[in-house]
């Protein structure tokens, strides 16, 4: 094992290394890009086996590892914002075909209009397309949750594709200090491929021919009952992982609790954004405030055990969304927390922000926990932090 | 069939019975001859169309191959994955995609032109029957010019998307065109693509009798009225050169071609072509033989 200085991109890229992935579909997009020119380089210079793939989209780029997945070998792909939307059809098809892949997204705000900075809507809006969704707060977690993600998804309980999201430059362009497992190691934590089946030129099966409505149906029930019965699969293979590759990780939950025992109010996200945000803890903390964080790390698997006895005593629960659910005026966070505590929280509130690479830093969790914790009157805000002020939106009417 | 072909029929037969085809279906006799061409250690990879249906509800398949299906345009990048996939495990496999002409002039053209473009190692198989007819019957960009769809009801107004041609522009190992009216010649040109390294695309006409509207007992014959009248060149691209197919040798001078109303006229969806429409698509005929000459003569 050693420890080195690296993005969260090459993270993955390692990841993928050390997973001995047999076939990678790959397509630029920023700002997923450094992942796969990082595969191409170590191809190159003959340090990994994987058959690189160059296809001319994204669409393509998933059918590819679909197929490759569907021959019997381990098989990868990374996209980000309209790369994925552009895939978004073969993404289903996978997941109905019930065949392990893993993907990791870098994600990225959608157009239009044009916009390659950070924001979850990309991720986020494939959350009932029947993948297990996890998302990393740090390269670390990048490179631990790709590792997990062959486990998971090639686990027969499972046999799920699964992608993996981290915040688009936050995560994806910043060096940290990772630790970097052993190849002995990961072997030992990964076992050979399994999948439920191969299709292979000797054995005349078919897949994907017609189903009738009820075993259409049926299908698709079992789907759902896959992702949900994932969630002990998840905290075992996370156990596992901790004692076998990263010690210091903590794998054996599929959310990730702070400060949130003795807390009146809870703060719920997703993503990098947590670094900042226990920092904001901490700092109301100091003035008295009992408030924590919960992190969500797995959207798919949605925990509801786990989220339900981690905030049912909270006076108020605050869900801050990287991400938009046009139409409900919150994000997806803020819909699902609704969803799973309204009946024993009494107050749940939602903040969308940091939307296109809006930053927002610690003195605004600051300000937003503060003013939580004081009562919003709103049931939700999209809050724009100081610096950005408030954007007026010109539209070609008032050009006119 | 009584074409002499049962021994080879006998070898591996590509379809088994109880398919959903219409009678007198020209995908039904293309996947058959598949068989026949290309034995076995064969994957399909079928994207939506016709033969989504053709082969059958789950969990019954009709189709004797392995058989992948997939959405309309991921049907060569599926099959460049199944590809390498083998080729990591040492596997012995033709990988075939069998996509209709609405999967490989329209939604799938910019798949198709990557693997090609790559050189992707599978053979695509396009079974032309110029409209999407899976649906009903829509104009494709493979549909010709004046023939009547669902969506052209006037009749259409564009000549048709020369795929075969536009596949030897990309400069791959194999191309060449076919007709369900010459299963010999189809069955030739696929044991040899079979053969072939690298990227290989077989263009073979399907006429189809509900579309193009003639009695669903002359599928064969409309298939070899189109090469006839040499409105269907038969031909093969094979290291760099071509080569007229001697069904279509005759094309090659104008005098000695059957007139195209033969082949229009068994139909019905050509029945509002004026005699200056007949001209425009006489027209596209020539054009199309003068390009092939012209290739013929420049190598
Ligand atoms: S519509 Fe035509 S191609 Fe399709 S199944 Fe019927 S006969 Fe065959």
């Amino acid at each position: 094992m050693i420890r080195k200085i690296i993005s969260g991109n090459e993270a993955v890229a390692l990841g993928v290394k050390l997973a001995r992935v047999g076939v990678t579909g790959i397509y630029p997009i920023t700002p997923q890009t450094t992942i796969i020119e990082k595969l191409a380089e170590m191809r190159a210079k003959g340090e990994i086996e994987t058959e690189i793939l160059r296809v001319e989209s994204e669409h393509s780029a998933m059918a590819a590892t679909f197929g490759a997945a569907l021959g019997g070998v381990r098989a990868f792909t990374a996209t980000a914002s309209q790369g994925l939307l552009y895939m978004h059809e073969m993404v289903w098809w996978v997941a109905g075909s019930r065949v392990p892949v893993v993907m990791v997204v870098g994600t990225r705000a959608v157009g239009a209009p044009w916009n390659i900075w950070n924001e979850h809507t990309d991720f986020t809006s494939e959350r009932d397309s029947g993948w297990i969704m996890a998302f990393a707060s740090n390269p670390q977690e990048a490179l631990d949750l790709t590792l997990q993600a062959f486990r998971i998804s090639e686990d027969e309980r499972v046999f799920l594709p699964m992608m993996v999201g981290m915040d688009g430059f936050i995560l994806s362009h910043t060096k940290t200090n990772v630790l970097i497992p052993d190849q002995d190691q990961v072997d030992d934590f990964l076992p050979p491929r399994r999948q439920p089946y191969v299709i292979d030129p000797e054995d005349p099966i078919g897949m994907g021919n017609i189903f009738p409505p009820e075993g259409y149906m049926r299908l698709r029930e079992s789907i759902d009952s896959a992702l949900r019965n994932s969630e002990d699969v998840i905290k075992e293979i996370g156990r596992e992982y901790n004692k076998k590759i990263n010690p210091l990780g903590d794998y054996s939950t599929l959310n990730v609790s702070y400060k949130l025992e003795d807390a009146d109010y809870a703060v719920v996200l997703m993503g990098a954004w947590a670094g900042d945000a226990m920092e904001a803890v901490d700092t109301l903390r100091e003035k008295g405030i009992k408030i924590g964080m919960l992190r969500i790390r797995y959207l798919r698997p949605w925990s509801e055990k786990e989220i339900r006895s981690a905030l049912k005593d909270k006076k108020a629960v605050l869900a801050l969304d990287r991400s938009t659910s046009f139409g409900r005026g919150g994000g997806p966070l803020y819909v699902e927390i609704k969803s799973t505590i309204s009946d024993v929280v009494p107050q749940i509130k939602g903040v969308v922000s940091g939307l296109g690479g809006v930053t927002v830093n610690k003195s605004d969790l600051v300000y937003i926990f503060n003013k939580f914790v004081e009562g919003l009157k709103d049931d939700v805000i999209w809050y724009y932090p100081k610096e950005v002020g408030k954007i007026e939106l010109r539209t070609p009417r008032d050009i006119e | 069939m009584s074409l002499g072909l049962r021994e080879i029929l006998n070898k591996h037969n590509g379809i088994l019975s109880g398919t959903s085809a219409c009678p007198g279906c020209p995908e039904n006799m293309a996947m058959r001859m598949l068989g026949m061409g290309l034995g076995k250690d064969v994957v399909l990879v079928v994207v939506a169309g016709c033969s989504s249906v053709i082969q059958g509800n789950a969990p019954y398949n009709a189709y004797n191959f392995p058989t992948v299906n997939v959405a309309f345009a991921a049907g060569p990048a599926t099959a460049a994955g199944l590809a390498r996939a083998y080729k990591q495990r040492g596997k012995n496999a033709t990988v075939v995609v069998w996509a209709g002409d609405g999967g490989s002039a329209d939604i799938g053209f910019a798949s198709l032109s990557g693997a090609a473009e790559r050189n992707d190692n599978i053979l695509y198989l396009t079974v032309d029957n110029e409209a999407y007819m899976n649906s009903g019957g829509q104009r494709s960009g493979s549909t010709p010019f004046g023939a009547i769809t669902t969506t052209t009801p006037e009749g259409k107004k564009e000549n048709k998307k020369n795929l075969p041609l536009l596949m030897i522009a990309h400069n791959v190992p194999y191309v060449a065109t076919a007709s369900v009216g010459y299963p010999h010649d189809y069955i030739e040109k696929l044991k040899r693509a079979k053969q072939v390294e690298g990227f290989r695309y077989v263009h073979v006409l399907t006429p189809d009798p509900y579309g193009w509207l003639f009695d669903p007992s002359k599928t064969a014959e409309v298939a070899k009225l189109a090469v006839q009248t040499c409105y269907w060149p038969l031909f093969e691209y094979y290291n760099g050169k071509l080569n007229i197919s001697p069904e279509s040798l005759h094309c090659l001078d104008k005098r000695t071609r059957r007139p195209v109303r033969d082949f229009l006229s068994i139909q019905g969806r050509f029945k509002r072509l004026t005699e200056d429409q007949i001209k425009i698509l006489e027209q596209y005929i020539d054009s199309v033989w003068e390009k092939l000459k012209s290739m013929l003569d420049n190598q």
